[in-house]
């Protein structure tokens, strides 16, 4: 995204808004959000095929969401979701990395397509304020009409509620994919188990640097591979095994930032102890994604902290370099009080609107409402998650295999895949298939995690100020973490950023959420 | 007195608009050929500055800018009651005066000292490789610095650490940053900017050369008397335009090398926008902003083009 871009975009936004609020001006000024439906022929043909016996005619339904890959995806796998749901669809793929953009371009100018994905949670809660204008249906009423749409977890449809009311499906994801992936090679050589608590943790990191790992008789190795990221890197991972509370958490009765509690300063300290042992890539503040990837895969670097079903493309390039490498995952690291725990997301990842812009009709919502209920069964959900069976997958002890052919399944399937809404539990989709123990170890673990998971308590709550300065606020918090770990200032420092934080609008956001709370 | 001038002024204008009209009409193709151009202006430059609206506005894309609630300055009150705009003006003032000062002045000497070479081969090769850069995003060359500039075996500070100095954190240091920015931006930008300049030295009279040459002027007398002022209003004239592009500093440039750690120093208003607005889809803030923005730019054009003025050059109006 550059500057050029977007100074081309907002003024593509803003004629368009001109003109539409002139255009309405016209007709009494009150219907100013009103914009031409894309087809009006669709909505007429949709409100046949909504009634129950299915009319021969299929559903017209124009789709827009996040692409992941680099190119859109062939029509493959559309074709046979079309057959298998009795639609016509239209795919609208964006790249992910300026989908926001093209949402809130479209949003502006009334474009916005039949069934809206968005593109992660930060973006849900931007659209709260149009959804609670009244932008999108409301479609918690008719679930109990769709039998598969009727499975989806309370719990997290709650977490996806906006007062209290329902207008969006989810995308699930497992609550707690959090942990390790270490050298269980280099463990094993040096002695060492699977760290029980993070006084092991530290150690492991330590030794994997000091005591020459690798045995080349080089000082060469780091213990830890961490990047500029403090919610999916380590950092957040480790402090919630410190026993932080995610990302908001009570005292005193009271809703208080995570950074406020002092296991989030000594999470800081544990940081600030291996970097400063140089156990770590000391620049991490400044290291990328595929940067910290490298130092794990090129054997340099024994702990990798994040996701744990990494692990399978961290294998996959760790052995080209040293061929006789073995991983292992791990979770159950126990804080210094003992107590194990890890931090969880709101069961979802994404979530799908249908603005009221497009959907003309009580019918033709329906009719959509009941392609995403066929979504929900095992044909057409395995069909989006994981191909064609034969093709893309093949199916062993009951589990979905991924073929061998990974990039034919990137460039086909991988565009749908993460459009699929609920979970395998509740629609019915193949759990994956893994050969490499790791990564088994590791699914067992995300399981585990679910056990022992902190939800995060402003999961279903709002507050105006966070809305709007949220973001911009948590840039201090964060630049005061990474000097702090940098030891470019100390706590008193850091207390004073907290106190910035407040200052500034923090405060505001405490009593906003803790209102929304106490309800 | 009065009488006479008023009636002067009635009857005047007839005889004009049917000579205007005659004009347009002998013109009438060549400002045919004008139209599109203006349109292009009208449409996309023009008519978009209403949009300007949605500074003063609490803009939201649903209701539209008819629908939406006006709140006068609110936007311009909260930017500049930020804690941190002082700090953000400042390092986009001065990013933009390093900018100027260090990197403007590469292109010209860099043209001039490719002017100097004879052999055509070397200097087309030269020139080549020096403009080649221009053509690679700023996320390769970020990427290329930080390989080689960080201090997990970056090849700087191996070769630093080789000759028995302290490795330097270049990549999280503030003092580092804005070097680094304008090195990058020299790496960049010199070789394509030296176009415009060996353009306008190849029209330099050669005659001139050569009268020099008999008065026994020396390679240097010549650039500094000949080359110098021939290329002058062409160095002015960039400049002006470069002082109206103050604040285009490269979002996507700067936005690579912002860390937290260097924050302070790194932040500009481009950045901004970016976190504080956009990101949370604030559309009258960003707007309000970018307003603020334009303005200093707008400032600083008129700045320059009266002191161009005034060196006696003629200026972009």
């Amino acid at each position: 995204m550059n500057k050029k871009s977007f100074s081309i975009l907002v003024s593509v936004v803003l004629a368009f808004s001109l003109l539409l609020s002139a255009c309405s001006g016209g007709s009494g000024g009150a219907n100013n959000n009103a914009s031409p439906a894309p087809s009006d022929e669709g909505g007429a043909k949709t409100e046949e095929t909504a009634k129950p016996e299915e009319s021969a005619k299929p559903a017209e339904i124009t789709i827009m969401l996040p692409l992941n890959t680099a190119e859109t995806p062939p029509d493959t796998i559309k074709n046979e979701i079309e057959k298998l749901t009795n639609t016509k669809l239209t795919y609208q793929f964006f790249p992910a990395d300026t989908y926001e953009e093209k949402l809130n371009a479209s949003f502006a100018t009334g474009s916005l397509p039949d069934v809206t994905y968005l593109k992660n949670q930060a973006t849900f809660i931007q659209m709260k304020e149009a959804i609670r204008d009244g932008q999108f249906w409301e479609i918690g009423p008719y679930l109990s009409e769709f039998p598969n749409l009727a499975k989806l977890k309370e719990e997290i449809l709650n977490n996806t509620k906006v007062d209290g009311k329902l207008y969006s499906l989810y995308i699930g994801r497992p609550l707690a994919r959090q942990g390790m992936i270490y050298r269980k090679d280099w463990a094993d050589k040096l002695g060492l188990g699977a760290p029980a608590n993070v006084g092991e943790l530290y150690a492991m990191i330590e030794k994997f640097t000091t005591e020459d790992p690798d045995g080349n008789g080089q000082d060469d190795t780091v213990g830890l591979a961490d990047r500029n990221d403090l919610i999916y890197g380590a950092f957040k991972t480790v402090a919630a095994w410190f026993g932080t509370p995610n990302n908001w958490g009570e005292a005193d009765g009271r809703l208080q930032p995570e950074f406020t509690f002092p296991e989030y300063v000594e999470t800081m300290d544990f940081i600030k102890k291996v970097r400063d042992a140089k156990a770590m890539n000391v620049d991490f503040a400044a290291t990328s994604k595929t940067d910290q990837v490298n130092l794990f895969t090129s054997g340099k670097a024994g702990v990798y902290i994040g996701s744990m079903q990494d692990v399978n493309s961290l294998v996959k390039d760790l052995v080209k370099n040293v061929q006789d490498a073995v991983v292992d995952t791990h979770s159950m690291v126990a804080g210094p009080d003992g107590q194990l725990a890890t931090w969880s997301i709101p069961g979802y990842n994404n979530v799908v609107l249908f603005p009221k812009s497009a959907v003309k009709d009580e019918a033709e919502l329906k009719g959509i409402l009941a392609f995403f209920d066929k979504m929900m069964t095992p044909e057409v959900a395995n069909m989006m998650y994981w191909g064609k069976e034969g093709v893309h997958y093949t199916i062993q002890d009951g589990k979905a295999k991924a073929g061998e052919d990974q990039e034919l399944t990137e460039r086909e399937v991988k565009g749908f895949k993460d459009s699929v809404i609920g979970e395998p539990e509740t629609n019915g989709m193949l759990e994956g298939f893994h050969d490499l123990p790791a990564r088994i170890h590791a699914e067992q673990l995300v399981l585990e995690n679910e056990k022992i998971a902190v939800p995060d308590p402003t999961a279903p709550l709002d507050s105006a100020t966070f809305t709007e300065k949220g973001t911009e606020l948590q840039e201090i918090i964060k630049d005061a973490t990474y000097k702090y770990m940098y030891g470019s200032i100390d706590k008193a420092g850091f207390d004073k950023a907290v106190e910035d934080w407040k200052k500034r609008g923090g405060d505001k956001i405490i009593e906003e959420f803790n209102a929304a709370y106490k309800k | 007195m009065q009488q006479t001038v008023v009636r002067h002024r009635v009857r005047a204008p007839k005889p004009r608009t049917s000579e205007l009209k005659k004009r347009l009409w002998r013109n009438r193709w060549l400002y045919a050929m004008v139209l599109p151009g203006i349109l292009f202006f009208v449409i996309f430059k023009y008519v978009p500055m209403f949009g300007l609206a949605i500074a003063f506005q609490d803009y939201k894309p649903f209701k539209g800018v008819g629908g939406s609630e006006w709140v006068g300055f609110d936007h311009f009150e909260r930017l500049f009651t930020e804690p941190d705009f002082l700090m953000i003006l400042v390092n986009t003032l001065l990013l933009f005066g390093m900018n100027l000062l260090f990197f403007f002045p590469v292109p010209i000497i860099l043209a001039l000292m490719l002017n100097e070479v004879r052999l055509s081969f070397f200097k087309r090769t030269f020139q080549t490789l020096v403009y080649l850069p221009h053509f690679m995003s700023w996320v390769i060359i970020v990427s290329i610095s930080f390989v080689m500039l960080t201090s997990d075996g970056g090849i700087v500070n191996e070769l630093l650490v080789y000759f028995g100095f302290e490795k330097i954190n270049f990549l999280l240091s503030p003092e580092w940053f804005r070097p680094m920015y304008i090195l990058q931006v020299i790496w960049r930008e010199a070789g394509w900017g030296t176009i415009i300049y060996l353009a306008a030295i190849a029209s330099v009279d050669p005659q001139l050369y050569e009268a020099a040459r008999m008065d026994g002027a020396g390679r240097l007398r010549q650039v500094w008397h000949i080359t110098l002022p021939a290329i002058r209003s062409v160095i002015v004239i960039l400049l002006i335009l470069k002082i109206g592009d103050v604040l285009e500093l490269g979002f996507e440039h700067v936005y690579l090398l912002l860390n937290s750690m260097n924050r302070e120093v790194a932040e500009i208003i481009d950045t901004y926008v970016y976190t504080a607005g956009l990101r949370q889809g604030q559309f009258s803030y960003s707007t309000a902003i970018g307003f603020f923005k334009s303005f200093i730019g707008l400032l600083l054009v008129m700045l320059a083009n009266k002191l161009a003025k005034k060196m006696g050059e003629e200026g972009v109006y």
